[in-house]
């Protein structure tokens, strides 16, 4: 890139640390970083003039575009501008971060930055006999080399000769340093603890926020801070504070709540006002705010209730009424099955009683015939009266094998009439 | 280098820039691999991603059970016959997860509960390197 001053190199614009978010379509398929002088292929996929360049070479023999597999073809320098300048618009941090750069620059920028600017670029020592590398801000005008090791005088440290001077200004533990208060001089390391108990520093009384006005030096204030009247009522105010802090916290709880009921009455009374009853009341006391307000709430409060009373008794005939209708329409569908049965049972009791009256009918005959016969039998003589006794007995084993039969056809032709 | 990866795809190792592990799942209803989560192994070159980077199948037992997926073109060790893996059709624009998004859908394409012919013997005598070995892409069926 910029090669003019001969120990320049170009920056690696891949290592640095983007700093602000880009697009995904700035960064190059193959190396995932914003692109770096981007080249187009004829199939409108861009890459980076190295990424390509590589792809290209490591490759097989037939070249195809990396993104969509095209056929080998030619590649074009001119992407568009704007794709260029999107890219160098991004911002990157200075390469040099860790020597104690701070600088963000637009990446185009960083090139230059780095060439003429950056004072923290490590640059070779001027000096042919150091290998060593000094930032460019530290680089002495008249080429001394300043890596010669230096013993600094009061911490026995070896100090390079480039950071000599902020050591020994102001590093140094064993630097002789004035306390700002005491004036007392003391090493640097051992300042620091002073300052916090030197008896000359200048420290307000511990009661200075409940409005002491003293301040004195340390040793004085112990005295003072004996006697403060308003240190001594320091535990007095701490638990007046305390309480004042619950105390409002309590009246901003109370007050969400007052606004919570606050709210809740105004819907309460534009619910009332929306009720025609509510008009005679309101009228009545139109006189008087405070008692028509408290008479709104308790009138409400009343009408309501009544409200849900005689919602919840109409509720109670509704199901009363629906029980009424449920048990009448149990009730005769129960009757009616009653009836039914009845009525099946009376045909079933008809037809047995037509059935009882056939058969009586059939053994009322055979004893009409025999007492046909026997009168005959009288009248024809007394020969037989064992016969006439066998055949008392006889027909019943005799006749039944025909007579039921009759019988049967009787009673069953009489069940079917009953039947149908 | 992600943040948003696409669902069914983790990263489950990515310290350092040679090797990364990334568990996949197959998401629809494929019988062959419903439930399993696979672990895939990444070996980046030098010269990734010019060339490609060698990915395989890992397993690894209970309590994180990781099989070897069951699949025509994935041997019983892990190394998955892919012409995108190989130097011929690798492409530099690929990265992991597209990678991860290959192999989840050569998973979920297939219906085939089988090895590849002659896995036994390739398992037993492969000592190569997965991008050794010539693989004769047979079956443009997957």
């Amino acid at each position: 890139m910029e090669s003019g001053n001969g120990y320049e190199e170009p920056v690696d614009l891949r290592a640095l640390d983007y700093v602000s978010s880009y697009d995904d379509h700035l960064m190059c398929p193959i190396c995932r970083c914003p692109f770096i002088r981007p080249v187009r292929l004829q199939c409108d996929h861009v890459f980076c003039q190295k990424c390509l360049n590589t792809a290209m070479t490591t490759g097989l023999e037939v070249f195809t575009c990396p993104t969509c597999r095209a056929p080998p073809q030619d590649v074009f320098q001119n992407v568009p501008r704007i794709l260029t300048n999107m890219c160098d618009e991004i911002r990157v941090r200075c390469p040099f971060v860790s020597e104690g750069c701070q600088e963000i620059v637009p990446r185009g920028h960083v090139q230059s930055h780095v060439d003429k600017y950056c004072g923290y670029k490590p640059i070779e020592c001027p000096s042919p006999l150091c290998n060593k590398k000094i930032r460019r801000k530290d680089l002495p005008s008249d080429d001394r080399c300043l890596h010669e090791l230096h013993v600094c005088s009061l911490c026995e440290a070896e100090i390079t000769e480039q950071d000599y001077d902020e050591h020994v200004n102001e590093l140094c533990p064993y630097l002789k340093m004035t306390c700002p208060d005491c004036l007392a001089t003391m090493f640097r390391n051992a300042l620091k603890e002073h300052i916090d108990v030197c008896p000359e520093a200048i420290h307000p009384c511990a009661a200075s926020k409940y409005g002491c006005p003293v301040k004195i030096k340390r040793a004085a204030l112990i005295t003072h801070e004996k006697q403060c009247p308003l240190l001594m009522m320091s535990p007095y105010f701490e638990a007046q504070n305390s309480r004042l802090e619950s105390l409002e916290l309590k009246i901003s709880h109370l007050q969400q709540r007052n606004e919570i009921f606050e709210e809740g009455l105004a819907k309460l009374q534009s619910t009332l006002m929306e009720s025609p009853q509510t008009n005679n009341s309101s009228s009545d006391a139109s006189d008087n705010q405070q008692p028509r307000d408290d008479r709104f709430s308790y009138q409400s409060n009343a009408n309501t209730y009544l409200l849900s009373l005689h919602e919840s008794l109409r509720e109670e005939v509704a199901r009363m009424s629906q029980a009424i209708t449920d048990l009448d329409a149990r009730a005769s569908m129960t009757i009616m099955n009653e009836c039914l049965r009845i009525k099946e049972d009376m045909a079933h009791t008809n037809a047995a009683v037509g059935s009882v009256r056939m058969q009586v009918q059939w053994l009322m005959n055979p004893r009409l015939h025999h007492g046909q016969r026997v009168a005959s039998v009288r009248a024809s003589g007394t020969g037989s009266s064992e016969q006439g006794s066998s055949n008392a007995v006889a027909p019943s084993p005799g006749l039944p094998s025909s007579g039921t039969v009759r019988a049967r056809r009787l009673s069953d032709s009489g069940r079917e009439g009953t039947k149908l | 280098m992600k943040e948003h990866l696409p669902p069914g795809i983790a990263i489950a190792k990515s310290e350092n820039l040679e090797e990364w592990q990334m568990d996949i799942q197959v998401l629809d209803d494929n019988p062959l691999y419903r439930g399993q989560t696979y672990r895939l192994k990444f070996t980046f070159g030098s010269k990734y991603p010019i060339e490609p980077p060698e990915v395989q199948f890992i397993q690894s037992a209970a309590p994180d059970p990781r099989p070897i997926p069951i699949h025509p073109h994935i041997y019983s060790n892990g190394i998955i016959c892919l012409d995108l893996l190989s130097s011929a059709g690798w492409s530099p624009v690929q990265t992991v997860e597209s990678v991860c998004m290959s192999i989840q859908s050569m998973l979920t394409a297939n219906s085939r509960d089988e090895r590849p012919p002659g896995d036994a013997d390739f398992v037993s005598y492969n000592r190569r390197r997965p991008r050794d070995i010539n693989f004769f892409y047979d079956d443009d069926n997957v």
